[in-house]
């Protein structure tokens, strides 16, 4: 059994202990009760109706005998319930940002006409229970019109491609503006003039869904004026604004409350479509509404990591030297621009000159949104496979080559602190390196070839505002409020061990309360792996200010409490923060069937000081393989003929289960930067951006062909090998 | 709304509208959504008639009178012939710790114990498990006091998001129940119906593991 092992801090009283989550007992019991679980006296249920076309018209929509259905109490569609979902598609994909939804040019609305991809939402009906819904939603009498559809975001963008919204598939950046996403820095023309020798190579990866495995649901109550939302979300604060806003309402007439939830790995941020249709079934139908996804409707009616094409060209010299690197990337946004469709990777290294160019492009496959690290492991596979095949060309150790090309600090752009040089040593030294990687790639005789692969990152660990508040009673009974969600990193163990440590008081002397925007402050949510920074900040500021107030007035006494807040705004002095991260996996392929089996896999992060041993080490590994699934299997296929879905669920995208796992090696090098949480950084992205690069140039070192198309299936291996 | 405004030339949806709450009243959103839309668009969103509401109780389809145990309670229950065992659990009996991920038979989350057997209850109509003795995860605690792979869960980080774990549990009982002491390959092997999207894979085998150790001797 693999133990995660942890050097350079000692563990603080609390902090730094592995620590059993503080809800284990009812995640274990089955007392937890997830949105789905929840009833409500006279709830009625709720089911979408989706769009089997690409592309197409609604000419009519006939309700008539669905409405006869004895038990249906609510029918809402295209026709009569035209209400703008915010967060479903935003000019430059900006998701926070107020100003930008209020100018968006594409907007996505709840029932949408014409419908855009397969899944996309057409009618929703309320009924006494799930089978009355289920019935009603087939005597629903769609006239569809087809339309031309595309599904590539190349041919998308091609002369004579079907146009998705009027002005073509090219999305508009956050000002409205037809225009690529560009970054230039130095003078990358020269770069390669400079250059020895130029590498050029097109890389494309797949739709990856994020498969939480809690479908989407949301149960809407309405008690005259407010509207309590029992919903799984990633940030209950921005659900909240959100929701009121696409309503009309004023945040405080929204609540949120989300104790537990299954999974969400970035697409349950903001509101939902089905908070949304849950919210306008339950007005009309005058009952509260559990409206509930199939896996199928998750799969195509949620969103998954952007599918990309990734064109490199790199300029080096002899000696390893990296003079100018360009990629030219598009991203298949389907039809809505629900998120970035960003490609990091490039950014890693220190080449003066790189010029990157990004079209994020409407399609009439479903929409793309966040999977953890949204820009990063299709990024990163792609650019860390272009740069070991550069290193093995050139004859140069891919480890030496990224020692050689990685950024580091500058005297004008500081670190905070800087462990790239230690993360990818202690992991090669740990692994072995030297002796597992076959410095001839595909050398090994026989059909069982062995090679490894490696890879490294830093990734944002920026610091930014969050809120909580604290209070302790005559008893010594402390309450910590924080608006975090736990969707599975035990974010409420983590914030209740920091305020712990802070206040001085065992863990046991504390009760989190959090997941409720009635009761708790604004928090940032659980994205960009911000909470343990973010939120777990302003713990330590709420904490400190109550240590003031007991220290002046003492402990309250009778049925007195003090209660502190805050909502820190910090800053990392103008040094940039990153984590940091090497990943080093060996694997065999079985080129007479193509498999990919895993012998050893070892991990070096730092993310600061690890706040919760036991947790942290489960993000990483959890993470990783999350990766590995993307690099071996995962993808959401579609018919180019028709334009349907194939591979809408676990069994069809080929989830990775418990045989396919090899026992992930993880170590932490701590260190404390003096920001943040007692030093804490980022954690629950850094895994999964390595995963597929490793496994890529693992797969490349064994069988000595380079694999440019995620993900790297058993077909894809044999036709290498053909 | 949607009823007051015309469709814009590209799409059947009206043109964008303000999006500030300022702009748009809840007033607005209510007739929207509510019964000015019927009236307007002569589309029948609250279009269900008394009659047919007062039917309302009338929706549900044949039934069949089954028995069953359930965590070693015995229930007599009319079960629609649709029904699945997980539903039966979940909506009929409150006993929502059994999960649906996928409600066909992929991914494991909804595993009970069927006779000591596990069985993936999305995949079981409540018809056929008349006389069954059925264990779900609220079944596993004796006294207030976790089973031993429970407490192996707690201690080893089981569960992350915890959505899996019930279906895991259920999974592991059975192994431990048939043998005493599963090595990892082992534990693999019986738990691969049972998928866990955090990936938590490893934590999941070693509380297995470890629970098995604790109860050691032989099966």
């Amino acid at each position: 059994m693999s133990e995660a092992s942890f050097s350079g801090l000692e563990p603080l009283n609390i902090v730094g202990n592995a620590t059993a989550r503080v809800d284990a007992v009812e995640r274990v019991t089955g007392e937890a009760k997830y949105s789905r679980d929840i009833k409500l006296p006279g709830m009625l249920y709720g089911q979408v109706l989706r769009s089997p076309h690409p592309h197409a018209r609604v000419r009519s929509i006939d309700i008539a005998e669905a409405s006869r259905l004895p038990g249906v109490r609510a029918i809402i569609t295209s026709e009569n319930a035209q209400i703008v979902w915010g967060a479903g598609s935003i000019s430059g994909g900006r998701q926070y940002n107020d100003p930008t939804k209020e100018i968006t040019l594409h907007r996505r609305y709840i029932f949408n006409n014409p419908v855009r991809f397969v899944g996309d939402s057409v009618a929703a009906v309320a009924a006494v229970d799930r089978h009355t819904a289920e019935a009603a939603l087939a005597l629903i009498k769609v006239d569809y019109e087809e339309l031309p559809f595309v599904l590539e975001p190349e041919a998308a963008l091609a002369d004579g491609a079907p146009a998705i919204w009027p002005e073509g598939n090219l999305c508009p950046d956050f000002r409205n503006n037809f225009e690529p996403m560009v970054s230039d820095i130095g003078d990358v023309e020269a770069g390669f003039a400079e250059a020895d020798q130029v590498f050029e190579e097109r890389y494309e990866t797949g739709f990856i869904h994020n498969a939480q495995m809690e479908p989407r649901s949301a149960l809407a109550h309405w008690q005259a004026d407010k509207l309590t939302l029992y919903t799984p979300s990633q940030g209950i604060s921005n659900c909240r604004h959100d929701t009121a806003r696409d309503l009309g309402l004023e945040d405080h007439q929204v609540r949120i409350v989300c104790n537990y939830m299954g999974g969400g790995f970035g697409n349950k941020n903001q509101n939902q479509d089905a908070d949304l249709v849950a919210a306008t079934l339950a007005r009309v139908a005058a009952a509260p509404v559990m409206l509930e996804y199939s896996r199928r409707d998750d799969w195509l009616g949620v969103h998954g990591r952007w599918p990309t094409v990734q064109y490199y060209k790199i300029g080096a010299m002899n000696d390893g030297t990296v003079t100018a690197m360009q990629m030219r990337g598009y991203s298949g946004m389907g039809p809505y621009r629900k998120n970035s469709g960003g490609i990091s990777g490039m950014d890693v290294y220190g080449c003066p000159n790189r010029l990157r160019t990004i079209y994020p492009v409407y399609t009439n496959r479903t929409t793309s949104g966040n999977f953890r690290a949204p820009s990063e492991p299709h990024g990163f596979w792609g650019i860390e496979s272009m740069m070991d095949e550069v290193a093995y060309k050139l004859g140069v150790d891919p480890v030496e080559f990224a020692l050689k090309n990685m950024r580091r600090p500058t005297d004008d752009r500081p670190f905070t602190n800087y462990s790239l040089d230690e993360v990818i040593t202690t992991g090669a030294e740990q692994f072995d390196w030297a002796s597992r990687r076959r410095a001839t790639p595909g050398s090994d005789a026989g059909p069982l070839k062995r090679g490894s692969g490696f890879s490294f990152m830093m990734f944002r660990a920026g610091v930014g505002t969050s809120s909580a508040i604290v209070r302790v009673d005559s008893r010594q009974n402390y309450t910590l409020f924080v608006g975090v969600t736990d969707i599975g990193p035990g974010a409420k163990t983590t914030m209740g061990m920091i305020a712990a440590e802070e206040l001085g008081v065992p863990l046991s002397q504390l009760e989190v309360v959090s997941g409720d925007t009635d009761r708790c402050p604004y928090s940032v949510g659980e994205s960009g792996s911000r909470t343990t920074i973010q939120t777990g900040y302003a713990v330590v500021q709420a904490a400190k200010e109550l240590k003031q107030q007991i220290a002046a007035q003492g402990m309250p006494s009778g049925s007195e409490v003090l209660i502190a807040s805050a909502t820190p705004v910090p800053n990392t002095d103008g040094k940039t923060r990153q984590c940091f991260g090497a990943h080093f996996v060996e694997v065999e392929v079985d080129t007479r069937i193509g498999t990919t089996r895993i012998l050893k896999y070892t991990t070096v992060h730092e993310s600061g000081r690890i706040i919760n041993p036991t947790t942290a080490r489960d993000q990483i590994r959890g993470a990783t393989i999350q990766g590995i699934g993307q690099a071996l299997h995962e993808d959401l296929l579609y018919d180019p003929a028709s334009g349907q879905p194939l591979t809408t669920g676990y069994y069809r995208a080929r989830h990775l289960t418990h045989l396919d796992i090899p026992d992930i090696e993880v170590t932490f090098i701590e260190v404390d930067d003096g920001y943040g949480p007692f030093g804490a950084k980022t954690a629950g992205e850094a895994g999964i951006i390595l995963a597929p690069a490793a496994m890529g140039n693992a797969i490349a070192n064994a069988i000595g062909k380079r694999m440019t198309s995620l993900p790297i299936s058993r077909d894809k291996i044999l036709e290498a090998l053909a | 709304m949607g009823d007051t405004k015309k469709p814009d030339k590209d799409s059947g949806n009206p043109p964008p509208r303000p999006l500030n709450p300022k702009q748009q009243s809840r007033r607005d959103f209510l007739e929207g959504a509510g019964t000015t839309a019927v009236v307007a668009t002569a589309v029948p969103v609250l279009g269900i008639s008394a009659a047919n509401a007062q039917q309302a109780n009338a929706a549900s389809g044949p039934t069949t009178s089954i028995r069953l145990t359930v965590n070693g309670v015995s229930h007599s229950v009319d079960v629609e012939d649709r029904w699945t065992l997980v539903e039966l659990l979940r909506d009929q009996l409150d006993l929502t710790g059994t999960k649906i991920g996928c409600d066909r038979g992929e991914c494991g989350a909804c595993t009970v114990l069927m006779n000591g057997t596990p069985v993936y209850s999305c995949s079981q109509l409540a018809v056929w498990v008349d006389g069954a003795e059925i264990t779900t995860v609220e079944g596993l605690a004796q006294n207030g006091q976790l089973s031993t792979v429970q407490q192996a869960f707690v201690d080893n980080n089981g569960p992350q998001c915890g959505f899996c774990t019930p279906g895991q549990l259920m999974t592991a009982t059975a192994l431990l129940n048939n043998t005493r002491s599963p090595n990892s390959d082992e534990v693999r092997s019986a738990l691969v119906g049972n998928l866990c999207r955090c990936s938590n894979y490893n934590a999941i085998v070693e509380a297995v593991v470890s629970a098995g150790e604790k109860q050691g001797g032989a099966a």
